[in-house]
Order: C-alpha cells, then structure tokens, then sequence
C-alpha cells in the first residue's frame, strides 16, 4: 500500500501565522487514510524568504503546500489517497 | 591568571519562625574587568524589618567598600558609625562576613561577629589561618583557593540552630556541621552550590523542628572547573560562512545548543547528520524541539529564546512543565557557567512584515536580554560573538 509522506514547517513563521495546528493533522484523518500517512516535521522548509507564497508551509510527497491548514491537508491527502491504485 | 576556574555562588534563607522578613542579607557581585568576586554576608540586630535594614545597610556598604579597596578596618569604623542605634538596647549592630576573591583563587575573607566560615577543600575540612586586626572582633583570612574547594558562609541561625532540645542543647556544634557538610560532599563531588545551600538549610530547620528560632542563612561558593555552553542562534549575514559557524560548533568543547529553524538545517547540512523534529511532544506557545545527533538542544528562534528571556527575569521555570521547550532552554542555560552566544545577523525580512499576528523580536536584542540575565541575575559569565 502506498504511503504519503506530510512533512510541515515547525518554523518561527509558520508557527505563529497558523502552522501551530498542524501536528494534530493525524487527528483528523478518518482512520483508514491515518494508516497511509506518514507525518514528520522540518525545522524549517526554507520557503518565507524565497517565495511570494504564504505561510504555513507544508509538503505533500515533495509537493510543497502553502498556506496549509488541516482542512486543506486533510482534502488534499483524500484526493491522493482515492486516486491511489489498490 | 588561571581562566578555568569558576566560582558557582548560591545562597538560602528562612526567617525566624513568626517573621516575614528575614533579618539576614547576603549580597554578591561580580567584577567583570577585575576578575574579582565579592560576596557578604550580614545579619542584622534582632529579627524582622529592622534586622533586615541594618543588615541590608551593612551589606551594601561592605560590598561597595570592598568593590573600592577601602582599608577593611577603615571600612568597618564606617559602618559602625553610619548604623542607626536602637533605642532599646543602645546598640548599633550588624555582623558581616565579606569574601573577596580572584578568579586565581588568592581570596580574602574579613570577619565581624558571625560564626567562622567552613573552606572544604574535595570535601574535607581545610583549616584557614585567622588573624587579628587593631579592630576589636574584626579578623582576616587570606588563602588560595583551588578548583573544587567550597567556602561556606552562614548566620548564627544555621550553627545555634537546635539549641534547647534534648539531642543538641548547645545548637548544632561545629563538629557536627562539619561532619554533616563532609558527608554530603563526599557523597556527591561534584554537588552545586544551590543543592549544597539547600541542604543546609533543610537540616539547620530541621534542628528546630521546622520552626526556626533565629533567621537562617546559608551562602556557599564553589570553585569548579566551567561548564561551557555554545548557543548559536541565526542564519551568518554572509551566507559564505555558513561553513565557519559549522565548524565552530563541531570543535566546541562544551554542550551545544542550537535555537532557530534555519540554522538547524545550516548545521544539519554542514554536519551531514539529519535533523529530526519532535511531534511527540506539542505546545501551543512555541514550536516543538528537534534532534540533532551531536547537539544537545535544538529549538526554534526568536519565540522560544523570548519566553526564556521571561524565565530567567521572573525565575517561573519552575512553574512551567519539564518539557516546555523555553524550560529545557532555560535549565541548560542555568546548568553552565560560561555561555558563548554565536549570534547570526542575516535578517529574516518575513519576520518583519506589518502584518504577522504576533510581533517577532530581532534576535540580537533577545540574545542581549538573555545575556545581560545571565550575568547579573544568575552570576554567569557570557560572550557574544556576532557572525
């Protein structure tokens, strides 16, 4: 079974424009998609400075999330995990 | 001049059973560009309030004398006659003990009415040769000195304490004292000051049952080898030396500390060892702690650096839980001696922008807040080294 890999910014900026929520992500995955997720954390994903994208910063499987929160994590991952072969 | 050695100063108190303030003072201060440390010791006529005044008066004044290297006998006289009298008994009176030692070890101690120091040197006791000066009761010591010898100072409250009860009629004797400090050293060498003080104190208490008849104090100073931290905060202005930050934390010989996102991925990468971030453990206030094979702490930046700041000033760290990242950051900041602060400048320019929920600080102004605690609040030596 394929398995998904979040990784979220646990960085100053981040923290304080939302991203505090976010290690709760696996709470709000029905239990069969928590199975196929992975979550790990970055000290810091190193993209506020570069981008003109918004913090929080995330990363699904290398793609990189901005302006994450669980809800759009949550739908993101769905959508992954149905378009999954079985 | 020996620059390895450190003196860790603590003290404690308890007032007389009844009082809310305690009659004892001690006072300490450190003197940077003299390598010199002064600490006194007084207790003041009586207890409560006026006790505290004579002796805070007398404190004060020792420690600023002996700052200016006043003939110690002139000094004494002064004070004498500054003392207000009281009208009861007709007396002005406040003992006081004064320490005044280089960091080489050649230190002085004058004394005026409280009981005899202690110098225990790797945990026995060390006889330190007394002389008198023309001042009626005014004595002198001079001695050198070394790495693990602890000087312990405290007020009539510690050796009469237990006087009157049956297993100690005469108070706590000076044998027993002693023996009882020995012990404790000889159980743990390499026990600090504020875990020595504390048990002191706890026993002299013990002695009246919890219920002290005089105010209690107990300082100790404890000569030992620095413990050496290295905390390195922020991305180098010039990106080239991200190599030479890496390289200062490799070879520092000491525990190491890391605060602040980016620069954990600096050293991370420069150290090829993976970065790992803690959600096990999740606090709303700042972001998690991460692990870094080698590094003893990683945290975030400027939010937890900021609620440490907050610690060290209000001493809560108790209070707060073990694992809060800013607590773990405030204890192993209080376990050293020697803080070396690495201090990368490059500005992080979304840190800045109007519109955050929250106002980040500039992160050289925090290290500063940090710092200036350290010394002057916890007697700890820094360095700043901006990269």
């Amino acid at each position: 079974m394929k398995k998904h890999t979040v990784v979220i910014c646990t960085g100053t900026l981040c923290h304080v424009m939302g991203g505090s929520e976010l290690p709760s992500l696996v709470d709000y995955l029905p239990e069969h998609y928590a199975s196929r997720v992975t979550l790990k954390g970055s000290p810091c994903i190193e993209q506020c400075k570069n981008s003109g994208l918004k913090p929080p910063f995330a990363e699904i499987d290398g793609e990189l999330v901005p302006e994450a929160s669980i809800e759009k994590l949550v739908n993101e991952l769905k959508k992954r995990i149905k378009n999954d072969p079985e | 001049m020996k620059k390895d050695m450190f003196i860790d100063v603590d003290y404690g108190q308890l007032s007389k059973n009844g009082e809310i303030v305690c009659g004892d003072v001690f006072q300490s201060r450190k003197i940077k560009n003299e390598n010199r440390l002064i600490a006194v010791l007084s207790d003041g006529l009586g207890s409560g309030i006026k006790a505290n005044i004579l002796a805070n008066l007398t404190a004060s004044m020792a420690l600023k004398f002996t700052i200016n290297e006043q003939p110690i006998e002139q000094s004494a006289e002064s004070i004498k006659e500054t003392l207000p009298i009281d009208t009861k008994r007709k007396i002005a009176f406040a003992t006081f003990t004064i320490v005044d030692t280089e960091f080489d070890g050649y230190t002085r101690i004058i004394e005026y009415g409280n009981p005899q120091f202690m110098v225990f040197r790797s945990g026995a006791y060390l006889d330190v040769e007394t002389s008198k000066t023309y001042v009626k009761d005014l004595t002198i010591s001079e001695f050198k000195a070394e790495i693990e010898d602890r000087i312990i100072l405290f007020s009539d409250g510690v050796s009469q304490s237990g006087i009157g009860c049956k297993n100690m009629p005469f108070g706590w004797n000076t044998n027993a004292m002693k023996d009882f400090i020995h012990r404790i050293i000889v159980g743990q060498p390499d026990i600090s000051a504020k875990e020595l003080q504390k048990q002191i104190i706890t026993k002299a208490s013990l002695n009246d049952q919890f219920k002290p008849k005089d105010d209690i104090t107990c300082a100790v100073l404890y000569f030992r080898t620095p413990r050496r931290l290295l905390l390195c905060s922020g991305p180098p202005y010039d990106k080239k030396k991200d190599g030479q930050m890496v390289e200062t934390v490799r070879t520092f010989k000491g525990h190491k500390v890391i605060s602040g996102g980016t620069t954990a991925q600096i050293i991370s990468r420069g150290l090829d060892k993976p970065v790992e971030v803690d959600l096990e453990n999740i606090n709303p206030e700042v972001p998690p702690i991460s692990f870094i094979d080698g590094i003893d702490l990683v945290t975030e930046g400027i939010l937890t650096l900021g609620k440490a700041a907050e610690m060290l000033k209000n001493k809560e760290e108790n209070e707060v839980d073990e694992k809060h990242p800013a607590r773990q950051l405030t204890d192993i900041l209080l376990n050293h001696d020697k803080v070396m602060f690495m201090v990368g400048t490059r500005i992080n320019e979304a840190h800045q922008d109007p519109n955050l929920p929250v106002e980040l600080e500039i992160r050289r102004n925090v290290i500063k807040k940090i710092a200036y605690l350290l010394e002057r609040k916890h007697l700890k030596e820094t360095e700043i080294k901006y990269i």
